[in-house]
């Protein structure tokens, strides 16, 4: 491992191929984490408000979303998008689509529940007192709870954020063009595996570690300043 | 609580004893090839030379070490493809492997542990473990395997990382397409996707067959572990063309498909071992040749009806 580590030979052999093959590949995975990220906050956001909602059939609806995609793997669910949707809709599937809605429907019924979970802890009496200043229920949820839900969900939310981020790599199965599709395909390739492996996940951490830092400054930040004070400006 | 605390702790300190172990095996075969690596070149005349007198008393007197590990486990573990008609293919009825390469592998057995090829098969002195195109170089690297014979190209890069005997056989990468996709010749193929298999050198023949041809056609590849996954790609038209080595592409072959003319980068298949096991390769190598200079290689070859 060390002398494989060490191995000068492969690394330049690993710097011919970082342009060709490593940076659009990084490209690729960043542009489907990013678009399956917003994918998946729109779903959570829509979903984790009709589970907290008053009628029954938003709340069925939510939960059948949440509980098939939370207890199936993602990748069965790429798998089927990939080997069954062409017959279904008659065409090719273009990749980022693929790995957009793949991530994006799997981590929306996270955040849903994230979202489920962070909007029930917001005392009720936040919620009868907008409904007394005469907000409606769509501006209570826009002005009253959602930002303190934010807050409470922070912590869980990058969470789903990070895991998006790698789980964009079961692309790779499917010849996705992704940052691990090209590592392994290399890899496999030449036999180089250190050299294959090691940068692939640097530039996966690459992606992640500064999304957890930021999230951990903002969830620091949240905490510093005081609930009452907050409550007062949104009001 | 308490317990439940300690019960975790173990849980988790198992986990990483069992990953520390796993790395540390790891470590010191691919830490051997590399070393391996590096002096190949400038001393593969003299590590050559030196087993080739150990490995030509076989049988008589002294043995390579490496070959004697192997008598010494009684038996010799060898990677096939268990996919690929007339080559290596696993009997569904039976499970018992069939093809060309398990012959060869029975060959290699009787001439490692002194007895004829049907001995050793009678005797199942041969362990044979499915590889794919991706699995075989690493297999072979920790150990898993003594020998590939799976329908292994020989390349230059490839030698470098193991060693190669001489070849056995000669094939070339075929096209196969649906028969409904209205793809009829090799000029069809234009930003058409052609899905070959990881780790394989379908790409760059393509590429080289298509340039000395004149041709302007420039389809995408998109690469695949394994060929059902390929097979499942083509039924589903994600890939418009399945294109691996003619042997492999027979296997899949049915009445909804249906394989270009063209042949193209002509390959030659070697029986491949670990980088460092000169003296198992020294053997097999005398092996191959022998059989090719006795006519027995041709005639396994038409038993198995291959061209």
């Amino acid at each position: 491992m060390i002398k494989d580590l060490l191995n000068v030979k492969r690394w330049e052999a690993f710097l011919d191929v970082l342009p060709t093959q490593y940076i659009p590949g990084f490209i690729m995975t960043l542009k489907v984490a990013l678009a399956g990220l917003l994918l998946a906050l729109v779903l959570g956001i829509i979903f984790g408000m009709f589970s907290s909602s008053k009628l029954n059939i938003f709340k069925f609806i939510s939960r059948v979303y949440v509980e098939f995609f939370q207890n199936t793997p993602l990748v069965v669910q790429v798998f089927f998008y990939y080997a069954c949707l062409p017959y279904l809709i008659g065409g090719r599937v273009p990749k980022f689509t693929l790995g957009v809605i793949g991530v994006g429907i799997y981590h929306g019924a996270y955040i849903s529940e994230v979202i489920r979970t962070g909007i029930e802890a917001v005392p009720v009496g936040q919620f009868d007192a907008a409904y007394s200043q005469g907000f409606s229920y769509l501006q209570t949820m826009r002005y009253i709870i959602l930002p303190q839900t934010m807050k409470m969900i922070l912590p869980p939310l990058t969470n789903q954020a990070l895991n998006l981020v790698k789980n964009t790599s079961v692309l790779a199965m499917v010849a996705g063009m992704d940052l691990m599709y090209y590592a392994d395909s290399w890899g496999s390739d030449r036999g180089f595996f250190v050299q294959a492996y090691l940068p692939c996940a640097l530039l996966y951490f690459l992606i992640c570690f500064p999304l957890a830092r930021l999230a951990r400054y903002l969830e620091i930040r949240a905490k510093r300043t005081p609930v009452p004070k907050n409550k007062k400006e949104v009001a | 609580m308490k317990r439940f605390k300690t019960s975790t702790f173990l849980m988790a300190a198992a986990m990483t004893a069992a990953v520390a172990l796993t790395g540390c095996a790891g470590s010191s075969d691919s830490g051997n090839t590399k070393a391996a690596d590096t002096t190949a070149a400038a001393e593969a005349d003299t590590t050559a030379d030196t087993t080739a007198d150990s490995s030509s008393d076989t049988g008589s007197g002294e043995t390579a070490a490496d070959v004697q590990k192997i008598i010494d486990s009684g038996i010799l573990k060898v990677g096939t493809k268990i996919d690929v008609p007339k080559f290596g293919l696993q009997n569904t009825g039976t499970g018992e492997m069939e093809g060309l390469e398990i012959d060869l592998a029975y060959e290699i057995a009787g001439k490692i542990f002194d007895c004829t090829a049907a001995e050793a098969k009678e005797k199942k002195l041969v362990s044979f473990q499915g590889v794919t195109a991706k699995t075989r170089g690493p297999l072979l690297d920790n150990g898993e395997v003594d020998l590939v014979i799976a329908t292994y190209t020989i390349t230059p890069e490839r030698k470098e990382t193991w060693n190669f005997s001489t070849p056995y056989y000669t094939d070339a990468v075929g096209l196969m397409v649906l028969k409904d996709s209205g793809i009829t010749a090799i000029e069809d193929l234009d930003g058409k996707i052609i899905g070959v298999s990881q780790g394989s050198t379908t790409k760059e023949g393509f590429k080289a067959y298509v340039a000395e041809k004149g041709l302007n056609v420039n389809p995408d590849f998109e690469e695949f572990d394994g060929y059902p996954s390929l097979a499942a790609a083509l039924a589903a038209k994600n890939i418009d063309v399945f294109s691996v080595d003619r042997a492999i592409l027979a296997g899949y072959n049915d009445d909804t498909t249906m394989i270009l003319e063209d042949r193209f980068a002509e390959q030659e298949y070697g029986v491949a071992s670990k980088l460092d096991n000169k003296g198992l390769a020294e053997l097999v190598d005398g092996v191959v040749t022998d059989l090719i200079n006795s006519g027995t290689m041709d005639t396994m070859l038409k038993d198995w009806g291959i061209e």
